[in-house]
């Protein structure tokens, strides 16, 4: 068993992965430690959405835009069809206050690059013949696109072991000791593995390894349930997500359904259909820990958006439901970067439901980070420091309405 | 030979025969997901689709768990077999109309 890496990967997920190929392409000798399978934890159970309109306007809209443009190269690099597509995205929009916030995002969200605009009901019905009557507007992109995410995995994969990418699946990693200028991990079997530097790629169980070289990682699970409907043909031109289901992301405080359960399990209308034609309805952003389990009342409550905004519904099936943990950070952004009083520890996680748009971009930043090259981005921002300033957190949950 | 005649030879040795219905997968893309690594169904399942059609793997995951067991003679009861998850056969998203709303 070789032993000696100049990077260990913890978690290999599409995030890990990812990681590990920027890496390998910049000629570090890489391992990837994975303790289940590859894409087992979130990777594998989230939707297929590049959808730029749900990003906070700053660094998170800006380096989605940047990892968009990846994207469009990846298969051609990759060797691997990832099925990226771009159909469009919609906010549907059903009051006039939901309209005012919508308005105020859409315009701070064109100051940083996004083709976004609101479009009024007539040209809504255009685009979505199936909606109800009942909504007054929507934003329209041409941008929002989507990939399949088990393909993009399988493709780093592929193009890692090309590049001599070690890993190594259903492991435990027992402790994590730091050395004069490396880190030695040492595994269940005792076993150890070497390198100079590791990155936390592990997702929602990103706080596990943090305490493991005694450091608190602000990163908690949030369970998204979805329903997977059978294959049926393309029923509007582009996906479709409810204004109630951006102030779920941004504010939950702010959702106004009167029923308790509905605030409680943090529902928003999303509304995509993956490649092979089956639509993903979704989703939950549930505070429950480490409960993967599927309800039958979240079930019912998404079904029934579903059917309030495509009463066609009501004649397809659901064939399925899943759930995953978003690794959700304190203040909404990931957490990108080197832990300044762990020399050589760095994380790349915390996207929550981000983390389909910023794979390629965060791969290649903490490739970057490595390699000390100049990046453009003010890291700053998204290194896990920031949590040190109480103040600035408070101020930052303030402004992410 | 031909290449043509070659070609059909190669074709008629691949496992042609179609294991999850639903989804089309063969057994040989099966097999070829075990060689590239996948340890139970529900990694045969991510890699090639198999299972994840209207049926949901009723059908067809026992057969892949014993494709699984064969091709990486290990013993049947050692496999992990697939998640389940609700609805249990597919359900008309009608039938869950809240009438209330």
């Amino acid at each position: 068993m070789k032993t000696k890496f100049d990077v260990a990967v913890i978690g290999a997920g599409i995030m890990g992965l990812s990681t590990a190929y920027y890496l390998l392409k910049e000629g570090y000798k890489v391992v990837l430690l994975e303790k289940n399978e590859i894409g087992s934890g979130a990777s594998g159970a989230c939707d297929d959405m590049i959808l730029l309109q749900s990003k906070k306007p700053g660094i998170s809209l800006e380096m989605s835009l940047e990892s968009l443009e990846m994207y469009r190269a990846l298969s051609k690099e990759l060797n691997t069809d990832i099925q990226f597509e771009t159909r469009g995205g919609m906010i549907v929009i059903e009051d006039q206050e939901q309209l005012r916030v919508m308005e105020d995002f859409v315009s701070n969200q064109k100051k940083y690059g996004l083709e976004v605009e609101i479009i009024d009901k007539k040209d809504v019905f255009k685009k979505q013949p199936h909606i109800t009557e009942k909504i007054i507007a929507s934003t329209y992109s041409t941008k929002d696109s989507q990939v399949n995410p088990f393909c993009v995995m399988k493709g780093f994969l592929a193009k890692g072991i090309d590049l001599g990418l070690d890993i190594k699946r259903n492991i435990c990693i027992k402790e994590i000791v730091p050395r004069k200028d490396y880190w030695k991990i040492i595994l269940q079997d005792d076993h150890y593995i070497e390198a100079e530097k590791i990155v936390n790629t592990s997702g929602a169980w990103a706080a596990k390894i943090g305490d493991m070289i005694g450091i608190d990682i602000p990163i908690t699970p949030k369970k998204g349930q979805i329903c997977v409907t059978e294959q049926i043909p393309q029923l509007g031109e582009t996906n479709v997500w409810s204004a109630e289901y951006m102030v779920a992301k941004m504010n939950p405080e702010l959702i106004k359904n009167q029923n308790p359960l509905f605030k409680e399990l943090g529902i928003g209308f999303a509304f995509s259909q993956a490649i092979h034609g089956n639509y993903l309805i979704g989703s939950t952003r549930e505070n429950v820990g480490f409960n993967k389990e599927t309800n039958y009342e979240a079930l019912k409550l998404l079904v029934n958006q579903a059917i309030k905004f495509f009463p066609i519904l009501n004649n397809v099936h659901i064939i399925r439901s899943f759930a995953g943990f978003r690794p959700a950070s304190l203040d909404g952004k990931p957490i990108v970067g080197e832990v300044s009083e762990r020399k050589g520890f760095y994380i790349a996680a915390g996207h929550e439901g981000d983390g389909i748009a910023l794979v390629p971009i965060t791969g290649k930043l903490m490739a970057d980070l490595i390699s000390k090259k100049h990046i453009y981005y003010d890291m700053e921002e998204l290194n896990i420091q920031r949590f040190n300033k109480k103040e600035e957190v408070e101020k930052s949950k303030a402004i992410s309405v | 030979m031909t290449a043509v005649l070659k070609l059909g030879i190669e074709v008629l040795k691949m496992k042609e025969d179609i294991i999850c219905r639903c989804e089309e997968i063969t057994e040989q893309e099966i097999i070829e997901a075990i060689k590239n690594g996948a340890t139970n169904v529900n990694e045969v399942k991510r890699w090639t689709r198999a299972g994840m059609g209207l049926c949901q793997g009723r059908t067809c995951r026992r057969l892949i768990e014993r494709i699984l067991a064969r091709e990486t003679k290990t013993s049947l009861e050692e496999i992990t077999p697939s998640t389940y998850r609700q609805p249990v056969r597919p359900v008309k998203i009608g039938i869950l109309k809240d009438e209330k709303e």
